[in-house]
């Protein structure tokens, strides 16, 4: 394996490391704040906790307003979805990394976008070619899809594709086509698109991801499958990426609520009753180091959200007042110092992630911070949720936490400094406008900074990195997972085949009739399904689409519309 | 007079990598550290960073890799840098590189490489010890 | 590099000796200057184009604009991009180049971001020399983007033929309660990220605020154009203006009357700039700049007394009578 053997290998030097950490823990002051800066006392007794509040803003598990977990017996009813993400390499490898979690013992496939799909450019694109298959996987045509789903009964498992940008409508038309070919029912399929496009504009695909074409096509699968996909969750919004830029745990729900609320807004000017879409919407929650601001975090966000849904927009269906969310444990608090202390936090983090009443788990692989998770971490995130689900007892009671002094004290503290922040958006002119001028963006820039400062300056501490730091280990534990350069080449080939075989003139005549649609404004998703039969790829449809909507066909501006 | 010189430096990200909060901090943390960063942003090829180093007369690349890409894009960059004749840039990586390829990538030319976490100190200190002016 | 063969590599369109010059000037390194007498003449025909205006109104977009359409029409162009230093640590972050990054491959164009060093002016003390340079290396265009503070939308003024002042309907109140001055050096006004709510009211304010300024020149009205950079909307007119105003300097005197403020700029900075440097050059070493601000910092001396004193050493008389040239009579009995 080759890793280093530790220094304090005797008793003594073991006794003196020992020594130096009670110096170190006696010398700081004890910390008063929450990881983002939320005071809290040195003890909360029953004075915190006034009796009434529970009829008003706890209530019990399954009841409005849903603080304490939106099923009455929780984790006793169901263990949350174990799913790990993958996507690696050509839709063949995909593919069969899939198979070995399924084995292993997964209950919900997850895969996830590459970075030239997340663009939308096919993977022939001439600045795709070097990054196909890096992070995730690339689906080009029909043929890609097919690969990705062959064998696998779409009708009996849980399908969660993460596109999160506006190529998500190609996604949901891809999977649909495939499924349609092979003789389901689309109402039967279970799964989830993450369809976010508004947020990851932050994440790095603004070309891709224009405000009003986001909030189109997020929409646009929304409908679709309220329409057509019953069983199908059409949009996880991504507080995760969000947090992953540096942002507090408030910001994190403040931001991403409002932009959810961009969406939800769009439903309801297209006419749909609040009630008819939104008992699918669901979340994606990141969950960081200050394992109880965690826990209070999710309590609050699922309050708010109540609230928000029955007072502001007048639901009546609690399945439309639920807070449904996934969490990531936050890659972000990684580092790749001492790579075995991962685990610990993603552990931390996970128990948090179930404490606070999470529908599905995803662990970090502890060698995040270097490359994508190997074989090994794969595996190990999948043990440590199993360790949490099968050995601690922590799933035999709903809302555990609920009732404690601090743990209320501190959902209620949240809750008021989500309310703040999403108070300045309405200060900036809402949250169209916040995005629009950049103010979002440049609030983004300044936290980075800040969590950058406070490492340097030791206003927070990261172990092995600005505390107990040792030299550098000179090998990764377990391997890093390298990307076999000809599963790209094998998949560059493939879409230059098929562009070759099929019927141009019935390519052409869909193509066209999408570009149509989307001028005139109609859902563009049934479009694209048929396109997509007829062989036209990723690119070609997010081109045809931005076209009409007066942007360029590629949004890095290298190719021309072949149409 | 006080002397001018300033250690000009040029941030960029290479490829598809959109993700650049590494990048826009360490520009600004170069900034307050006394130095002009020029920030060229994401979707670069290594022509580009090149050709922008020419024009800025820059000390210093800086290449934030976020995405596995690092292996391949590095040669390309080093290969334009000597093209150039640019051999007296000091060449900076960062990021999620794992630390096998820290010696690999050393030898294709970089002149060191800071992996996502580290502190903003060491590569204050590197940047200015090193950079040849 | 010897300064003739210098010149001659710059003259020749040597990128990478354009652009160590440009550092050489900025750390204002003594071969500069001997460059600089060599690539002086022939310059001073090219366009000029200063482009100000405050924060965020979209200057490097519309810049990026400007260059496309330029280069459309087969001129080449330099560009400098001034962002300010940090007064505290000395530090830059120089990030107009990001937007306008398509025009990296094309060979015609050349962009320089340079921080304004301390320079109160908002622009670059190098900025003036660099501009030649930039003309010495072939450039038929020269556009200057500067920091929009307030103070220094008068500066640009003064060195190139056409400023282009850029405001955004968001503006609201504040184009009223604008400084005069700002409204008195933009010879094309531009509005820009006209997509925005507002665009009418801020064309009537903008209309009157101009009709009670004195006109800067005589014969030229400052037009207001509408733009959109963004979405490459406007851009047609502004172009159409900006050939306007420059055939509106050939007829007239107006490119004569422009270089002789060029001159004046250049050579009165030029001069104050040598004057100070020699005379802290003189007092270099001998401790005398300390203990005078010692002596004024305790009030032990004025500070106008203190100048008279240092200023007698290098200049013979004393600076409450004129200063005349040495070889000159005293004038008067």
């Amino acid at each position: 394996m080759g890793v280093k053997k530790h220094p304090a290998s005797t008793n003594q030097e073991s006794s003196m490391i020992w020594e130096k950490y009670l110096d170190a823990y006696y010398e700081r002051s004890k910390s008063t704040l929450t990881w983002s800066g939320l005071e809290v006392k040195e003890v909360y007794t029953p004075d915190d906790l006034p009796k009434e509040k529970y009829q008003t803003d706890i209530s019990d598990p399954g009841d409005y307003p849903f603080t304490r977990g939106i099923h009455r017996n929780m984790f006793r009813g169901r263990y949350w979805t174990r799913r790990e993400v993958i996507g690696m390499g050509s839709p063949q490898d995909t593919h069969d990394r899939l198979k070995l979690l399924v084995d292993e013992g997964g209950s919900g496939l997850n895969t996830i976008a590459d970075i030239p799909y997340e663009m939308g450019l096919d993977a022939d694109h001439p600045w795709a070619q070097n990054e196909v298959g890096l992070t995730g996987v690339c689906i080009t045509d029909l043929n890609d899809m097919e690969t990705l789903t062959a064998g696998i009964p779409l009708d009996k498992v849980s399908w969660s594709l993460i596109t999160a940008s506006t190529a998500a409508s190609v996604t949901m038309a891809q999977y649909a086509a495939v499924a349609k070919k092979r003789g389901y029912d689309l109402k039967d399929l279970r799964g989830s698109v993450q369809n976010d496009p508004v947020h990851f504009r932050y994440c790095g695909f603004k070309p891709a991801c224009p405000l009003d074409l986001s909030i189109k096509l997020g929409a646009d699968v929304i409908e679709f499958c309220t329409n057509q996909m019953p069983l199908w969750y059409y949009t996880t919004v991504n507080l995760y990426d969000l947090r992953e830029q540096g942002l507090t745990a408030p910001q994190e729900v403040a931001f991403g609520f409002l932009i959810a609320r961009l969406y939800v807004d769009e439903m309801i000017r297209r006419g749909y009753a609040i009630d008819m879409f939104a008992p699918r919407f669901t979340f994606y929650v990141s969950c960081h180091m200050d394992f109880f601001e965690e826990i209070a975090k999710i309590r609050a966000a699922r309050r708010i959200w109540a609230r928000l849904m029955k007072e502001h927009y007048g639901a009546k269906q609690p399945a439309s007042q639920k807070f449904r969310f996934a969490v990531h444990t936050a890659g972000c608090s990684l580092v790749p110092q001492q790579p075995l202390n991962n685990i610990v936090r993603i552990a931390y983090q996970a128990m948090a992630a179930v404490l606070g009443g999470v529908q599905s788990l995803h662990c970090c692989s502890y060698n995040e911070p270097v490359c994508l998770p190997t074989e090994n971490g794969h595996t190990q995130a999948l043990r440590t949720q199993q360790i949490l689900a099968y050995e601690t007892g922590v799933t035999n009671v709903a809302d555990p936490l609920g009732g404690s002094y601090y743990i209320e004290n501190l959902t209620d503290q949240l809750e008021d400094a989500i309310y703040k922040v999403i108070d300045e958006v309405e200060q900036v002119g809402g949250m169209y406008e916040a995005i629009r001028t950049e103010w979002l963006d440049r609030k983004f820039e300044k936290e980075a900074l800040s969590r950058q400062k406070e490492l340097d300056e030791r206003d927070k501490i990261v172990v092995g990195v600005n505390m107990f730091a040792t030299p550098m280990e000179e090998k990764t534990p377990f391997g890093v997972q390298r990307i076999p350069s000809k599963s790209a080449r094998m998949q560059i080939e493939s879409v230059t085949r098929n562009k070759k075989r099929r019927d141009a003139l019935v390519w052409k005549e869909r193509i066209l009739a999408l570009k149509e649609a989307a001028m005139e404004k109609k859902n563009v998703i049934p479009y694209m399904i048929e396109a997509t039969y007829a062989g036209a790829t990723t690119g070609e449809m997010m081109g045809a689409v931005r076209l009409a909507m007066g942007y360029s066909y590629d949004p890095l501006n290298i190719l021309e519309a072949p149409f | 007079m006080k002397r001018d010189k300033k250690i000009r430096v040029v941030v960029s990200k290479v490829g598809l990598d959109g993700h650049d909060r590494g990048a826009k901090v360490i520009s600004s943390l170069l900034r307050e550290a006394g130095m002009e960063v020029i920030y060229l942003g994401m979707y670069q090829m290594p022509s580009d960073i090149i050709k922008a180093a020419i024009d800025e007369d820059a000390d210093v690349i800086g290449v934030s890799y976020l995405s596995g890409e690092h292996l391949i894009y590095t040669p390309q960059i080093v290969d334009e840098m000597k093209k150039a004749n640019l051999d007296h840039v000091l060449f900076v990586a960062g990021g999620v590189i794992p630390v096998e390829d820290i010696s690999t990538l050393k030898k294709m030319g970089v002149d060191e490489v800071f992996v996502a976490g580290s502190l903003t100190e060491p590569i204050v200190k590197f940047v200015k010890d090193n950079v040849r002016v | 590099m010897e300064a003739k063969e210098w010149a001659l590599k710059v003259r020749r369109g040597d990128r990478k000796a354009a652009s160590k010059l440009i550092s050489a000037i900025e750390n204002k390194e003594k071969i500069a200057r001997n460059v600089l007498k060599l690539l002086f003449y022939g310059t001073g025909k090219a366009v000029s184009l200063g482009i100000t205006g405050p924060a965020g109104v979209g200057k490097s977009c519309l810049v990026s604009c400007l260059i496309t359409a330029f280069r459309k029409k087969g001129k080449t162009v330099g560009v400098i991009a001034v962002d300010p230093s940090s007064p505290f640590t000395g530090g830059a972050f120089l990030g107009d180049r990001v937007r306008m990054m398509s025009h990296t491959r094309d060979d015609g164009v050349y962009m320089r971001s340079m921080a304004t060093r301390g320079y109160l002016g908002g622009l670059a003390r190098s900025t003036l020399d660099t501009m030649r340079v930039l003309e010495a290396m072939g450039k038929q265009v020269v556009m200057v983007e500067t920091v929009g503070t307030g103070q220094d939308e008068i500066e640009i003024a003064q060195i190139v033929q056409t400023c282009l002042l850029v405001l955004t309907p968001d503006m609201g109140d504040d184009i009223q309660a604008m400084k005069s001055g700002i409204m008195e050096i933009g010879n094309i006004i531009v509005l820009n990220k006209t997509d925005l709510p507002g665009k009418e009211k801020a064309l009537l304010d903008l209309e009157t605020a101009l009709r009670f300024r004195s006109p800067a020149e005589e014969g030229w009205s400052t037009p207001i154009v509408s733009t959109s950079a963004s979405k490459g909307e406007g851009i047609e007119e502004l172009m159409n203006e900006i050939e306007k105003h420059q055939a509106y300097l050939r007829t007239g005197e107006g490119l004569s009357k422009f270089a002789f403020k060029r001159a004046e700029k250049e050579g009165a900075v030029l001069l104050k700039d040598e004057i100070e440097r020699a005379i802290f050059h003189g007092l270099k070493g001998t401790g005398l700049r300390r203990r005078y601000l010692e002596k004024i910092a305790g009030g032990e001396i004025d500070p106008y007394s203190a100048v008279e004193e240092v200023l007698s050493r290098f200049i013979k008389d004393s600076p409450q009578e004129s200063i005349r040239p040495l070889n000159q009579k005293k004038a008067g009995g």
